[in-house]
């Protein structure tokens, strides 16, 4: 017994142990994560882990779409579209019904967040010279992301650019930090525009020059041009967005030939497709809730508008590619570019083709635009039906690139866009909406060129929560 | 099972302890004697027993008259009290059954010692009794003298409101100390239980709240934490809990947190429960102790800001002989009430569905490619609208329809009475040195609901041995528990309508509209699909769903007694639950049907099955594993003259780790175990919209890990047995937030004074003994696991189409991010009337929470439309009041407890301003508003139904307004109204017992006051999108003009519009008062033993009823609702039938 007592004074030396224990170790000890699959972003790895979330960045807005004249819906289907198509479909004042969370703004606004973090991130990392490619192509997919997100912003928010306004004219918020506790007011359209081209360019001289391959969520160096395109194109500067959509068809310009499609399969053209230089979809495609569900291939009472329907020629395969009929005589949209049932928002060549004809229209180079529609067309129509159009048969080739325009990229995102555009040169489209209820009421809402309502308003809940942002004026 | 063999192996020993053999002629002695000689009583003895006595001395002389009345005594209890006063010494032979009889030896000297109470204080006017000598008194400062006669005599001091002691003579020449107990009640004997050491009540300053092994007994449930429910004061049981809304089951004292863990810290004995409370026997718990103030719980630090529960374990005392006790019970319940939630009826919900069909709403239906479900009633209409029937047919069959209550099918296949069955067995016992509690338990729960059942076993074994005596305790703790919970019947049958008929005539399952329509699914594939049907009977007769768990503790406790008043203590505590969730999905559930058909590729007529046409097994295993290791050091002893230190201070580490992993196995067969490969790759499109697919894929492996530093240190000073000063301090240190580890720690402190004025010199308020007031203040904290200070990303689980790895960021960075602190302030008195006829506490207090984690809404524009971090303050002020009386009614006694607490929650700060009225009355999310409590109802200004088209009328910019999406979108709040608090502000209970004999009758009456809620009614929208089943509300809709003066149901209208229904759902006419009135349970109990009942073969048996839920009395609705049971059914009446035997 007395051994163990000896021992047992020995007892003193375990706090003594212990402590000494704790502070040796206390720092590996409480550094250990929380949990596996958290990680706080600091390596290029993790950057690209989250330029590489498509359910983040591979979305665009839908309430253009929605508010333009590609379909229609009948009575009964109306009633129950959700309030924000409801009544974006009848250009009301108010369309959110109250409600906030809105996607159309916090999704792109979401996208923004991410740059943010990334390009912020990027900037604090020690580099070593073995990555630099690496970190290019992240800081250069950062802000290509960035700028695509405050072009569609721009597309739905602020009005359209117009150079005699746009420094007055209010733009929509620029956010270039991720600190969250400041918040932003809204730019001017200059300011908005001035962004994004400034960060594409910048995302131009840091993206890598592959051509488009099977990893269609990484943009190159051709899709920040292809963009730049479509931003100059809204703008209206019709050489600039020439002179962009040239650079990209010098180096990249394949089109699918339509008649190599399997258009009896369910999914006629895949999401890999070789015409898409960036692949994205729809608010609402498959990786998100269903948002915008009254365009979706699946929506049984959603229906294209006719005149567009009866555009496309017999032998056009356009009409059987991008659209399935329906009993009494009506059509629903078909799976498109996504191989989705949610349409496809991404960039593709067929579009470059269309607004490097249009540039070169406007720019009375008739022969190069005619030159691009005849390409186009031959792989749209069923082989050895097409006859090239000449500058002779040809009236108003500026006409005809538009319509072309109108009928290759339906349901594309992109005709909200162009009705503000051509209706600020004068194109006077007056959009109508007709709603029979069942005691044959007819009603009728039209929408006049240049309209406020062009306008979105901006969802009630960034307004009472950011005192800095203004609404937009509406009509009605 | 290794384990389980193991733990029986290790507690083997202790099993085979004999039992020591004594063996006695029981005689029964019933005698009274009044002030009788010593010598006649002895006489007396003789003539009933047979007992004779002799003496040596002149023994008659100095003995002294006796009285005493006994009744079935035995020879030995006769006699000690025949001798206690007397200076004698006696000697008992039973076998020749003699009694002698000697003198005391005389020893004159004089005897010298101090009094104390057991804090140390010296007690003053102690009553002291020579033993047939005479009687003497301590002086003030406890010092006393007496003259003693004869050798051997007992010294028995007494006192108003102390135990009284008897003590024998101390050596010649020594001092004697003698420490007196009070026992002025349960309160002051009562000891706590704080985790870190157990406390004499009244030598804390903090707000404790103890229920006793008797309470809780008196409560039968499989889970323990039920067997406190409505008997601890200022713990709240919400039963109507709301979902999203971070509410917890258990509230100590209100609310002090919004985002952060609202739950009250478990301990199982020494250390933090991080297992499924129902792994608990409650038949192995000796008492709970509810740590409520910040002195009571600071010693729990950043997690006890909620309170602290702790649950100790029955352990054997020492010396106490080896006990064996058995109890079982068996509790039936009644069926659930299904008819208790208002539905609307069928034949209005075909009427509805009529409606709808006329206004052409399904039109898009019928010719879906997508095959939406339709309802039987539907399906008939667009029969008849397309001529396929007749319209008598039509009508037949629609009032067919309507005569159908699916309830009635739910009621016969789905629930069942209930019964849950308890078995119980322990052993005790020990001598000095050693000690050992075991226990084995069988529960079987056989639910309410068919196919779900219960099963567990636990066992727990405590031991304690001394290593060396009065220096080294070596206490080990071995506790198993394993369960089996059958879950195949979820009650949500998944039937949106009321008429669904479930079963033909023979019992058969029938197909239900479900998915896809019924019309669809009948020729779907043309026969090469599997059956598409949706069957619920056979989803809940081909359910295979169980958990299987297993939970270990092992637990090893060192104290070392360093020198006198010095003490080292070591624990560790090893435990490791593992959960095995496995769910197989049969050929005959439509889970795996309808995922082999929606996958099905049909080209040409052959058919191709990417999803393998066999079951689908989904495996889910968890395991968590702690381990925890605490050192500390304690002190206790006199410090200057009359005052008593304690001080304990220590450190502990604690390390949990946990595991997950989930997966799928697709074309699992049972039999084999075997499993076939997919193509998780590919994507196929769906075989009724053609929507591409892939496989849904499952095979995940997760890891969490909670580590915790923490050092404190605790003390207090005991003045004059009634000055008190307590002191704590506490710093937590963990790897939650992801700060630098110097940033990680918070540390928390609380200071406290008690006062026992009834100690006082001056006090005279002789029918109020004792009274006490104490006062403490300080900081507990609290814990949000889900926050950091950093940006922090979550790895998606899964690649991206284009094969890569992603990731989501979950949170942004916040480096001002801090922990929870509470404040609390505490004031109490403790308080007992002569002969503790009344006795009670009345505390009040504060509790402020600081820093709380606020999930405040953020403008959409910076990427996160939430923000969560340290923006909001709340303060919880209240009171809690205990009464206990007890009152002697010829031969019954009555204890009537009262208990009565008053909480009132109020934010104090809340930094973002809400969007809309409409986010305050919001389900589902939490909108706390600055200056009303965290829970409160909101509701819009009514204006009764418009006399034209029965809308209902509102208020928007003071005019009377039909504008719902501007009255809810509306961000001026004064809009709307204040209706009340959620949760009840003022609650307790009123228990009353009643001990005649042998017999104990119980009762418990729960009340809840100063609160409301919000009643459903028909809501259209929800009706018409067939997600909700509708409110017979509906018969009182406004139909003319006129009726919106008799009614406040609006009238059915075609809307698409869920405004006009919210803003109904929002407004005042569907307010309602919860205050309620409940007769919780009634306890019955009959004890015999072996005092009463000297022939019974074992120590006691004790045979109880116990019937709980039994009703409400009163309630302040009249819509006919319980307000614990709003949105749920309401549990049904039990019945327990129980007995215990001690052996």
């Amino acid at each position: 017994m007395s051994q163990l007592l000896k021992s047992i004074n020995l007892l003193w030396l375990i706090p003594a142990l212990w402590m000494l224990g704790i502070a040796c170790h206390k720092q590996d000890f409480l550094n250990k994560k929380p949990s596996t699959t958290l990680v706080v972003p600091t390596t290029l790895s993790d950057f690209q882990a989250l330029m590489d979330n498509v359910k983040v960045f591979g979305l665009v807005p839908t309430l253009g779409e929605a508010s333009a004249d590609n379909y229609f819906v009948s009575y009964p289907a109306w009633l129950i579209l959700p309030t924000r198509e409801h009544n974006a479909y009848i250009w009301a004042k108010d369309i959110y019904g109250g409600q906030g969370e809105q996607q159309d703004w916090n999704v792109p606004y979401q996208q923004v967040y991410y740059a943010n973090v990334v390009l912020e991130g990027i900037k604090k990392m020690k580099l070593a010279p073995d990555s630099v490619a690496q970190w290019k192509a992240i800081e250069g997919a950062a802000l290509f992301c960035r700028a695509f997100a405050f072009y569609n912003l721009a597309q739905l928010f602020a009005p359209i650019y117009d150079s005699t306004t746009a420094s007055t004219d209010l733009g929509i918020p620029i956010r270039t930090s991720s600190l969250v506790d400041t918040l932003s007011a809204r730019s001017s359209v200059q300011v908005t525009y001035d962004q994004i081209l400034n960060d594409l360019h910048n995302a131009e001289a840091f993206l890598p020059t592959d051509l488009p391959g099977k990893v269609l969520n990484r943009p190159t160096e051709v899709t920040a041009q292809a963009l730049l395109a479509r931003v100059y194109l809204s703008m209206r500067n019709y050489t600039k967005a020439r002179l962009c959509a040239d650079s990209v068809l010098q180096v990249y310009s394949t089109l699918m030939d339509y008649s190599d499609l399997a258009v009896t399969t369910p999914v006629p053209i895949n999401m890999l497709n070789p015409e898409t230089l960036y692949q994205a979809s729809f608010l609402g495609g498959p990786n998100t809730v269903a948002y915008f569900s009254s365009i979706s291939a699946n929506y049984p009472t959603t229906w294209i508008d006719t005149g567009l329907i009866k555009s496309y020629d017999s032998n056009d395969l356009r009409r059987i590619t991008f659209y399935r009929s329906r009993p009494s005589d009506t059509t629903s949209l078909r799976f498109g570019y996504t191989g989705m049932a949610y349409p496809f928002g991404g960039l593709a060549v067929d579009e470059l083709f269309l607004i490097r004809a249009e540039g070169a229209a406007k720019a009375g180079d008739a022969l190069a635009a005619i030159n691009d529609i005849n390409i186009l067309l031959r792989s749209r129509w069923k082989p050895g039906t097409f006859t090239d159009y000449t500058v002779a048969s040809v009236g108003n080739v500026l006409e005809l690139v538009r319509t072309e325009r109108r009928k290759e990229l339906a349901f594309r995102g992109l005709r909200w866009t162009d009705l503000r555009r051509l209706n600020k040169e004068g194109a006077n489209i007056t959009l109508t909406r007709v709603l029979v209820d069942s005691a044959q009421n007819t009603k009728r809402y039209t929408l006049a060129p240049n309209n406020l309502n062009y306008t979105l308003p901006i969802p009630p809940d960034v307004i009472s929560l950011n005192g800095a942002i203004q609404q937009n004026p509406r009509n009605q | 099972m290794r384990p389980l063999k193991l733990t029986v192996f290790l507690l083997l020993p202790f099993l085979i302890k004999s039992r020591p053999a004594y063996c006695q002629p029981a005689i029964a002695i019933t005698l009274t004697e009044k002030n009788a000689p010593l010598q006649k009583v002895l006489d007396d003895i003789h003539e009933k027993t047979g007992y004779t006595y002799a003496g040596f001395g002149d023994w008659p002389s100095v003995s002294r008259p006796v009285s005493f009345s006994v009744t079935n005594a035995s020879i030995d209890e006769v006699l000690s009290l025949c001798f206690r006063d007397q200076p004698l010494i006696y000697e008992v032979n039973t076998v020749d059954r003699t009694i002698s009889i000697r003198v005391r030896p005389k020893e004159d000297r004089e005897v010298h010692g101090w009094v104390f109470d057991e804090n140390r204080e010296p007690m003053a006017r102690v009553s002291i009794h020579v033993v047939g000598e005479g009687d003497a008194m301590s002086g003030d400062n406890g010092e006393f003298k007496v003259w003693v006669h004869y050798a051997g005599v007992h010294l028995v001091f007494s006192m108003v409101g102390y135990e009284r002691k008897e003590v024998a003579l101390p050596e010649p020449g020594r001092d004697l100390q003698v420490e007196l107990a009070s026992h002025v009640g349960t309160l002051e004997v009562v000891t706590v239980h704080t985790g870190y050491q157990d406390q004499r009540k009244l030598n804390t300053t903090g707000s404790f709240d103890v229920v006793d092994n008797d309470l809780l007994n008196r409560h039968v449930a499989p889970n323990i934490l039920d067997h406190i429910d409505g008997v601890t004061s200022g713990v709240l049981f919400n039963k109507n809990i709301a979902s999203g809304v971070n509410q917890s089951t258990i509230s100590v004292r209100g609310r002090s947190t919004i985002f952060g863990n609202p739950n009250p810290l478990i301990i199982l004995d020494n250390f933090p429960y991080n297992g499924d409370i129902n792994n608990i026997n409650p038949a192995d718990v000796e008492n709970i102790t509810v740590l409520k103030d910040a002195a009571a719980a600071a010693i729990w630090g950043a997690f006890a800001g909620n309170g602290v529960i702790v649950i100790t374990t029955k352990k054997a005392k020492a010396g106490q002989g080896q006990r064996i006790s058995f109890t079982t019970s068996q509790t039936g319940s009644q069926k659930v009430n299904l008819y208790y939630p208002q539905v609307l009826s069928s034949s209005d919900y075909i009427d509805i569905e009529q409606y709808l069909f006329r206004q052409g709403w399904y039109d898009g239906y019928f010719t879906s490619p997508l095959y939406p479900a339709l309802t039987p009633a539907v399906e008939i209409f667009g029969q008849r609208s397309r001529g396929m029937i007749t319209a008598d047919d039509s009508a037949r069959q629609i009032n067919a329809l309507k005569k159908i209550d699916t309830r009635k099918d739910v009621d016969r296949y789905f629930y069942r009475r209930g019964l849950n069955s308890r078995y119980s067995l322990s052993f005790s016992g020990g001598n000095e040195k050693d000690q050992y509690y075991l226990s084995a338990g069988y529960d079987r729960n056989l639910t309410f609901l068919t196919h779900d059942d219960y099963d567990r076993v636990t066992l727990l074994g405590n031991n304690s041995y001394t290593l060396v005596p009065k220096k080294l305790e070596l206490s080990t703790n071995l506790i198993f528990a394993g369960s089996t919970t059958y879950l195949n019947n979820s009650g949500n049958y998944g039937i949106n309508y009321p008429y669904a008929k479930l079963a033909d005539a023979q019992r058969n399952p029938l197909p239900v509209a479900y998915g896809l329509r019924l019309p669809y699914v009948d020729t779907a594939g043309g026969g090469k699909l599997l059956d598409w049907h949706y069957r619920p009977l056979d989803e809940l007769r081909n359910a295979n769903n169980v958990v299987h768990l297993n939970d270990y503790r092992i637990n090893l406790g060192l104290r070392y007694c360093i020198r006198k008043g010095l003490e080292a203590r070591a624990y560790y505590q090893y435990s490791k639950t593992d959960s095995n969730f496995v769910q197989y999905f049969s050929l005959k559930t439509y889970r795996a049907r309808n995922l082999i058909n929606s996958f099905a590729q049909d080209s040409a007529g052959i058919f191709n099955f990417p999803v393998p046409r066999g079951g689908i097994l989904n495996e889910n295993l968890s395991a968590i594993s702690g381990n925890n290791v605490r050192l500390l050091l304690s002190y206790n002893d006199s410090l200057f003259r009359n005052g008593w230190l304690s001080l304990m201070t220590g450190s502990e580490v604690r390390d949990i780790e946990g595991t997950g992993r989930v997966n799928w196995l697709y074309g699992y067969n049972p039999e084999l175990g075997s499993s076939i490969p997919v193509d998780y790759l590919h994507s196929y499109p769906n075989y009724t919209n053609d929507q591409p697919m892939q496989l849904p894929y499952q095979d995940t492996r997760t890891g969490s890990a909670e580590r915790y530093i923490s050092y404190y240190a605790n003390g207090s000073y005991l003045y004059r047995g009634r000055y008190m000063l307590s002191a704590s301090v506490r710093r937590d240190e963990s790897n939650l937030f992801g700060v630098n580890a110097n940033q990680k720690g918070v540390p928390l402190w609380s200071v406290g004074g008690a006062w026992e004025l009834s100690k006082e010199q001056f006090y005279r308020w002789s029918s109020m003994p004792f009274l006490r007031l104490r006062v403490t203040n300080g900081y507990n904290g609290n814990i949000d696991r889900n926050v950091s200070a950093y940006t922090t990303a979550v790895i998606n689980g899964g690649l991206n189409p284009y094969n890569n790895i992603n990731a989501s960021i979950v949170n942004p960075a916040n480096p001002s991010l801090r922990w929870e602190r509470v404040q609390i302030f505490n004031a109490g008195i403790d308080f007992a009337t002569k002969e503790n006829r009344l006795s009670g506490t009345i505390e009040y207090f504060i509790k402020s929470g600081i820093d709380l984690i606020g999930e405040s809404p953020l403008d959409p524009t910076t990427g996160f439309s939430t923000f969560t971090g340290n923006t909001a303050n709340m303060i919880n002020h209240g009171l809690d009041m205990t009464l206990q009386g007890n009152i002697n009614i010829g031969s019954v006694r009555w204890n009537a407890v009262l208990l009565f607490s008053f909480a009132r929650d109020r934010v104090t700060r809340y930094l973002a301003k809400q969007g809309t009225v409409r986010d305050y009355m919001s389900v589902g999310t939490i909108n706390p508003l600055k200056g009303r409590p965290l829970y409160s109802i909101f509701a819009l200004p009514w204006k009764g139904l418009s006399a034209q088209t029965g809308d209902p009328q509102g208020l928007f910019q003071g005019k009377m307004s039909t504008d719902y999406a501007n009255i809810l979108g509306s961000d001026i709040l004064s809009n709307m109204i204040y209706k009340g608090a959620a949760n009840p502000t003022l609650f307790g209970s009123w228990r009353n017992t009643f001990y005649r004999k042998q017999w104990e009758l119980s009762f418990n009456v729960i009340y809840k006051f100063g609160y409301v809620f919000r009643r459903s009614s028909i809501f259209y929208y929800n009706v018409f999108i067939q997600a909700s089943p509708g409110h017979p509300d509906y018969e009182r809709r406004w139909q003319t003009a006129g009726d919106e003066k008799r009614t406040n149901v609006p009238s059915l209208v075609l809307s698409t519009d869920p405004n006009r229904d919210d803003f109904y759902r929002n407004s005042e006419a569907l307010i309602e008062r919860g205050d309620n009135v409940r007769l919780q349970d009634l306890q019955l109990g009959y004890t015999l033993g072996r005092p009463t009942h000297p022939n019974l073969p074992v120590q006691a048996i004790k045979f109880y009823l116990y019937a709980n839920n039994i009703g409400i009395l009163w309630k302040a609705n009249h819509a006919g609702i319980d307000p614990d049971y709003v949105q749920t059914l309401s549990p049904p009446k039990t019945l327990a039938v129980g007995v215990k035997i001690d052996y």
